[in-house]
């Protein structure tokens, strides 16, 4: 069985993958894939780190756009099931199935009717960020305190100044921390783009999966580009809850 | 007088319950008066005065302020004209001190510069120094935090104040101060004010008229504090009252109100024996160590005095320090507490006006001046 | 459907993955041999549920322990939150890859490559779980002179049970995903379907989205039966 994988592989290869560049140069690799014992190749590695820019690129954007959608969209369907309680269930129920499912599998579902690309990569990567922004910005909404929200009616703020004024400023650090768990997913998600035909860090892994030094050359940036966005999202936060500082420092 | 509030028939049934929270409710506010509603929890208090601000919606009958209907003003736009203080205050936690007040005026569009000096105008009003306005509200101590609530809710000038037990969840030190503090405000400004509460001594403390409430919002009394004390209408107000009637009275008294005795008075450094010779014939038997600026240092002792001079430090310490402006009941309570026969009393300033005794208060009760005050004793008292 | 057919169309249809479910088709790249069908098709998934449960308790193994210890204990949180948190970024494609040229291919070693995916997730939750519990009912349980053991089973991981299945689900999901493409590293599941267009075409691949999809969705919901089934009434009789 394993055999047949291992024919299978090379054939299911061409003509599927995007820009092939590895292919071109595929002396080099060989040369350090010939020592089978050197996990990373450092000479290897500075020379041909340039070619990792256009699949980190392709990564970013990936995710930035997914991200974008993403929350656009669970921002939205949260604002509705804020407005009206019978949505809460099904929109869990829904954007929970929308997680269950495996993103690979997700690709080929839409392959019919997307066909393959970016575009199908995009939808299915931000399928799978619905479940966690929507329920972190639920649960923010739901932890705005009862006398904050009743001194803020009593005072004449109507449903909606409420909403945009004061319950979601004070969601903020909830709703920030589910978008960040879902950056870091997507960003480590995105590496299967590749078996969409949508490019990412998944392009230059896929084409060689047993040269270790590009696997972790491809892998470490991607888990660094998570890290970098944690961090910026993190920053965001910081900037947008000046309160909450306020109130670590002084306590 | 035009009446500010008033309940007219005013019901509320929640759901299809056939008891109503508030049933049938007529009640006329002055303005300018603080009308104290009170009544054990459950008795629909706190939904009459929701009816108000509309923040609870009348099933039957209507509530008119100042002649016009509730029913027919759009909720919001009602709201932004009636001040709201809330037990667990409210503050918005993520808006400075000075965005919380400047809530309301924001909302009515006034100009930035108008509402900068209406914040701090108000802040000092409500005794926090304007500088916290840059400050959070959890920066804040929680009798602060409610002063920023009063402040915030007086705003845009309303014209009626609606207070659910605002000074509920502070402690029993700082309820006292702003109780004190809030009652300086309403005879400076003097707004009509629906004041909700289960305590009795803080009805009588703060209302110029008490509204004594029953299941279904029924009214077992209406009537002044003096009054209800005097004539409770019916078994439920006196029990509710309590059996303590005649020491709540001194609720009712400032102990400005009372002719205080005299402390022969003593500097650091002044010759003991131009001291004792004071002491004779004094009504208090003590001498009272003041500063320059006449203001209480402490109590000195036989020994103290058998120094040449005056000693720096006094022998025995100051004790519960009174206010003039102190609630009467509150003067005894710090007396008894402070286990002193004698207490130094200041007036605003500091400086030392009197002394009080336990002797005194009760002389005073006692004597036909104190009953016939009190059946006046309509005005709240004010400085 | 004929084998010609099956080269000449761009993508598959859904009447098409189903009966290629069910029914053996020969495939046009290995000469005709048969692929496809029932049998193939239940052997792959329960390959793919076999190395998924094995991870997932293998994870267990390692995660529980620790993660229920420092919760217990109460130290260690920031290394408990710092693992769950890198636990999400780490890639799966790379992961895979990496496990497969460094320990070799074969389901031993992929299920090793899947735990890796599902610790920080439990034990992450496994940490949160027991600290989240109310203090007072661990002071009572001292104060009675139950042992930290005792203490640690009887009191805190009941009351940890939303929280830690949570986590387990969590880490299922990932694994039960990231399974899907086992097939790299020589462990044949459903994924052989998707991943191996020629071979088994575009129906095949289709039929193989689908049946993981339905795979995932049906281990989730019982999962969460379980979790509704080992949280005490009490807990779950609280407000939510």
């Amino acid at each position: 069985m394993a055999s047949l994988a291992a024919l299978a592989l090379p054939l299911a290869k061409v003509g599927e993958v995007g820009k092939d560049f590895f292919h071109e140069r595929s002396s080099e690799t060989l040369s350090c894939q010939a020592n089978p014992d050197k996990l990373f190749c450092f000479e290897w590695a500075k020379d041909n780190i340039d070619r990792y820019g256009t699949p980190t690129v392709q990564h970013i954007e990936l995710v930035a756009i997914s991200i974008l959608a993403g929350f656009a969209v669970a921002f939205a369907l949260a604002l509705l099931a804020h407005r009206h309680h019978w949505l809460r269930t099904p929109l869990l129920a829904g954007t929970g199935a929308l997680y269950t499912v495996p993103s690979v599998a997700f690709f080929f579902l839409l392959l019919p009717l997307t066909g393959r690309g970016r575009d199908t990569a995009i939808i299915a990567l931000s399928a799978y960020t619905l479940q966690i922004i929507y329920r972190n910005t639920m649960t923010g909404l739901a932890n705005v305190p009862a006398s904050v929200k009743d001194a803020g009616r009593g005072m004449g703020l109507t449903g909606r100044q409420l909403l945009w004024r004061v319950e979601l400023p004070l969601a903020t650090p909830e709703i920030v921390a589910g978008l960040r768990i879902a950056t870091v997913s997507t960003v480590a998600l995105a590496t299967l783009a590749v078996f969409a035909g949508g490019g990412g860090l998944g392009d230059p892994i896929y084409d060689h999966i047993t040269f270790t030094t590009n696997i972790i050359l491809a892998g470490g940036i991607a888990m660094l580009m998570a890290i970098a966005f944690d961090l910026i999202l993190l920053g965001i936060q910081r900037l947008a809850t000046p309160w909450l500082r306020a109130a670590r420092g002084q306590a | 007088m035009p009446s500010a509030v008033r309940y007219e028939n005013a019901t509320k049934r929640y759901g299809d319950s056939t008891t109503a929270a508030v049933d049938r409710l007529n009640l006329e506010v002055a303005a300018g008066e603080i009308c104290v509603l009170v009544g054990p929890s459950g008795c629909g208090k706190t939904t009459a005065m929701r009816l108000v601000n509309r923040t609870v919606e009348l099933s039957e009958g209507d509530v008119l302020i100042g002649g016009e209907s509730v029913r027919e003003r759009d909720p919001a736009r009602l709201r932004r004209e009636t001040g709201y203080v809330i037990q667990q205050i409210g503050l918005f936690p993520h808006r400075t001190i000075a965005e919380n007040v400047a809530t309301v005026p924001q909302l009515l569009g006034w100009k930035k510069d108008r509402i900068a000096a209406r914040t701090t105008e108000l802040l000092a009003l409500v005794g926090l120094d304007p500088e916290l306005g840059g400050r959070y509200p959890a920066q804040l101590s929680g009798g602060q935090q409610q002063r920023v609530g009063v402040a915030r809710a007086l705003a845009a000038d309303p014209l009626v104040m609606l207070m659910d037990e605002p000074f509920g969840a502070i402690d029993p030190i700082n309820r006292e101060r702003l109780q004190n503090e809030f009652l300086r405000l309403q005879a400076e400004i003097g707004k009509t004010v629906l004041f909700v509460t289960h305590d009795i001594d803080e009805a009588i403390k703060m209302g110029d008229r008490i509204a004594v409430m029953r299941e279904g919002g029924r009214v077992a009394q209406y009537a002044t504090p003096a009054e209800l004390l005097m004539d409770p209408a019916d078994e439920f107000v006196e029990d509710f009252v309590g059996a303590d009637r005649a020491l709540k009275r001194l609720a009712l008294m400032r102990v400005s109100d009372i002719s205080l005795w005299e402390a022969p008075l003593a500097h650091v450094g002044q010759a003991t024996a131009e001291v004792r010779a004071k002491l004779r014939g004094a009504e208090v038997p003590y001498p009272l160590l003041v500063d320059s600026e006449r203001r209480p240092l402490g109590w000195l002792s036989e020994r103290d005095l058998a120094a040449e001079t005056v000693p720096a430090q006094p022998d025995s310490p100051l004790g519960p320090l009174l206010d003039l402006d102190d609630v009467m009941r509150d003067a005894l309570a710090d007396l008894l507490q402070g286990e002193a026969q004698y207490a130094a009393v200041a007036d605003r300033s500091g400086r030392i006006a009197g002394v009080l005794s336990v002797e005194i208060i009760s002389e005073f009760l006692a004597s036909p001046a104190a009953k016939t005050e009190e059946h006046g004793a309509v005005e709240r008292p004010h400085d | 459907m004929t084998a010609t057919l099956l080269t000449h169309l761009p993508v598959g249809s859904i009447g098409g993955a189903i009966e290629f479910i069910f029914q053996s088709q020969s495939s046009s790249v290995t000469g005709g041999k048969e692929v496809g069908g029932l049998t193939q098709t239940i052997e792959l998934a329960l390959t793919q549920l076999e190395v998924t449960v094995l991870a997932v308790a293998l994870s267990m193994a390692i995660a529980l322990p620790i993660g229920l210890y420092l919760g217990h204990r109460g130290v260690g949180e920031a290394l408990a939150v710092a693992l769950g948190n890198a636990g999400r970024a780490v890639p799966e494609l790379a992961l895979i890859a990496f496990m497969a040229a460094v320990i070799g291919v074969g389901l031993f070693n992929v299920t090793i490559a899947l735990s890796i995916l599902g610790i920080p997730p439990i034990l992450t939750n496994a940490f949160v779980g027991i600290r989240q519990v109310d203090r007072a009912s661990v002071d009572a349980a001292r104060g009675v002179g139950m042992t930290e053991a005792e203490i640690l089973m009887k009191v805190e991981m009941p009351l940890a049970v939303p929280t830690l299945m949570t986590g387990i689900r969590g880490a299922t999901i990932a694994i039960v995903a990231t399974a899907t493409i086992a097939p790299l590293a020589g462990v044949l599941t459903l994924g052989d379907y998707i991943l191996n267009r020629n071979v088994y075409g575009e129906d095949g691949v289709l039929a193989g989205a689908i049946v993981v999809a339905l795979l995932a969705l049906t281990l989730e919901f019982a999962l969460a039966g379980l979790q509704r089934l080992l949280t005490s009434r009490g807990l779950r009789l609280r407000p939510a």
